[in-house]
């Protein structure tokens, strides 16, 4: 990888009070590359897209945004789109809270108005689009959220357990548009295994460390998954070359 | 937009009939007796700066600190206000108390921000706004006791519970361009706010320099809060009354948010002082009576429902 890459962590650690969190991580995101952190609960996933959206101030290292510091103001929704897991209800519309998700420049003119009934649409919230978010599904809170990261047609969407709360349609349908590879990069931790191997790279996460990185095929093994997730996987791999199907067996036991 | 026209045609209405009514019955309007323009004009529009004051100052709070009953009165702002006003009567009689009001507030705001620690417990926030409006009110009680009453510019019950006497014109203009400014200060700030109300994180993450916005509307908040207090004593439940209603008419979008706050706000004294002045004629009941006895039930039917 020669190109600058658009989102980097140098040598980044985070830590909440006297327990260390993330330690030494170096990871770069090249422009519109899929990443996937995949690790047991704990195991640092979300401190680490925290910090990589500039939300938590690291010990050490630095993220770097093309070289550069991160972003801040009103470029920071055109960089950076973020969907979290822990977001309380707000009292906005689906539409307002997606216009939320502009640039903070100015009242949205008409192409931005535009830009925020695409995002509507393209989240299938048309129906809902004048609802308070309050009264929403939880898996429809998050395809507004989702709207609202991607309104402003961001380099870098950052997803935390995009699939969690999805029905097994949305969780296809969510498959089926990173598939189709939109021009930003995205960098989603997960324990949605399918949803991994889908990505161009995985980084298997344990104790707060990158224990390895690399093509998903060579990553979601079941001798790396027994050492970073604690469970026994059966993998088939697609004699075609899509992505393996991985299936849980048991947890492995613990060592005496 | 149809809510603000409504009300700002309403205002003017219940400016004109709280300027004609009076402690000695109703005057028509066009008799624009000395009596109306000198002593209940500048009454009438010292209510509606209050009011919008207050309400603004508690739609602030609101945002703040992500909960429905925080109140300048309720958290014990209006408390360290009051507070500060009389000390520095009784010691200064010759300064304006405005300043140490501000003082006051500022203080109070820091003492029950130490106490909930965060505005995460929407119980604990509360609590600590009862124990610190208690030390406060104590406080305040001590200095209308042991002062001069002459130097207290108004009596122990206005001060207490709300009057907002016979201000000069001229007394006006503070609490009015103070009014303006932190008017002007949410307007440009209000898509800020809008992304603040869904927390810090999300916030910073749409581009929100966080720590700056809320400095603002915490300034807001305090010397709205001291001007008020300053100028009319203990006006209680305006700021949890008034955006509460304004929500419910234009939605959760400061820059529609804010203009319908102080719109009823301004509207809600007005017609409580104007309720004070006939009520029990030629009797005057202090203002924050009538707000007391809307606000109270109201606080506890919010209660009830849940602190969201």
């Amino acid at each position: 990888m020669t190109a600058t890459p658009v989102l980097e962590a140098r040598d980044l650690s985070v830590g909440r009070g006297a327990t260390a969190v993330l330690s030494a991580i170096d990871l770069a995101i090249a422009a519109g590359e899929h990443l996937a952190l995949v690790g047991a609960n704990g195991s640092g996933k979300t401190t680490l897209l925290r910090a990589l959206a500039g939300l938590d101030r690291p010990r050490a290292g630095e993220i770097r945004w093309s070289g550069g510091p991160l972003p801040r103001g009103s470029a920071r929704v055109r960089a950076i789109g973020v969907l979290f897991q822990t977001e309380p209800p707000s009292r906005f519309t689906v539409r307002e809270l997606v216009t939320l998700g502009l640039a903070l420049d100015g009242p949205p003119d008409a192409h931005a108005r535009a830009c925020v009934e695409t995002a509507i649409a393209d989240g299938g919230l048309t129906a809902l689009a004048d609802r308070p978010c309050a009264t929403l599904s939880g898996g429809e809170a998050q395809r507004a959220i989702l709207a609202r990261a991607l309104v402003a047609g961001p380099r870098v969407l950052l997803l935390d357990e995009p699939t969690n709360h999805l029905d097994p349609a949305r969780q296809a349908a969510l498959h089926a548009w990173l598939d189709r590879r939109a021009p930003h990069a995205v960098v989603l931790a997960t324990h949605d295994l399918a949803l991994a191997a889908r990505c161009d790279r995985a980084a298997l996460l344990h104790g707060g460390r990158i224990a390895a990185v690399g093509a998903p095929h060579d990553m979601l093994t079941p001798a790396h998954l027994a050492t970073t997730l604690g469970v026994r996987v059966r993998r088939l791999d697609d004699p075609e070359g899509g992505p393996p199907l991985l299936r849980i067996l048991a947890p492995v036991p613990e060592a005496a | 937009m149809r809510a603000i026209a409504a009300l700002a045609i309403g205002g003017p209405i219940v400016a004109t009939a709280a300027l004609c009514a009076g402690s000695t019955g109703w005057h028509a309007p066009w008799q624009l007796t000395s009596v109306l323009v000198e002593l209940r004009g500048p009454r009438v529009v010292l209510a509606g700066l209050v009011g919008a004051s207050l309400a603004v100052a508690g739609a602030a709070m609101q945002t703040l600190l992500r909960n429905d009953l925080a109140d300048p009165y309720v958290l014990g702002l209006s408390g360290g206000a009051s507070a500060g006003a009389v000390t520095s009567l009784a010691l200064r009689p010759a300064m304006a108390p405005g300043p140490a009001a501000a003082i006051g507030a500022a203080t109070a705001a820091l003492l029950v921000r130490a106490l909930a620690r965060g505005p995460h417990d929407p119980v604990r926030l509360l609590l600590a706004g009862v124990a610190v409006s208690s030390i406060l009110a104590s406080a305040t009680g001590l200095v209308l006791t042991l002062a001069p009453a002459a130097q207290l510019l108004r009596s122990t019950s206005a001060w207490l519970y709300g009057g907002l006497g016979t201000p000069r014109w001229t007394e006006l203009a503070l609490p009015a361009i103070a009014l303006m400014v932190a008017l002007l200060w949410l307007a440009i700030n209000a898509a800020r706010l809008d992304r603040l109300t869904l927390g810090d994180d999300v916030a910073t993450s749409l581009g929100v320099e966080v720590a700056r916005v809320r400095r603002g509307a915490v300034a807001v908040a305090v010397v709205l809060t001291a001007l008020a207090v300053a100028a009319s004593g203990l006006v209680g439940f305006v700021g949890l009354i008034a955006p509460h209603a304004a929500r419910r008419l234009g939605g959760a979008a400061h820059r529609r948010l804010i203009a319908l706050a102080a719109l009823i706000g301004a509207i809600l004294v007005m017609a409580a002082d104007a309720v004070a002045r006939t009520a029990f004629a030629p009797r005057e009941v202090p203002v924050g009576l009538v707000t007391a006895a809307l606000g109270g039930p109201f606080f506890l039917w919010q209660l009830q429902r849940g602190p969201r």
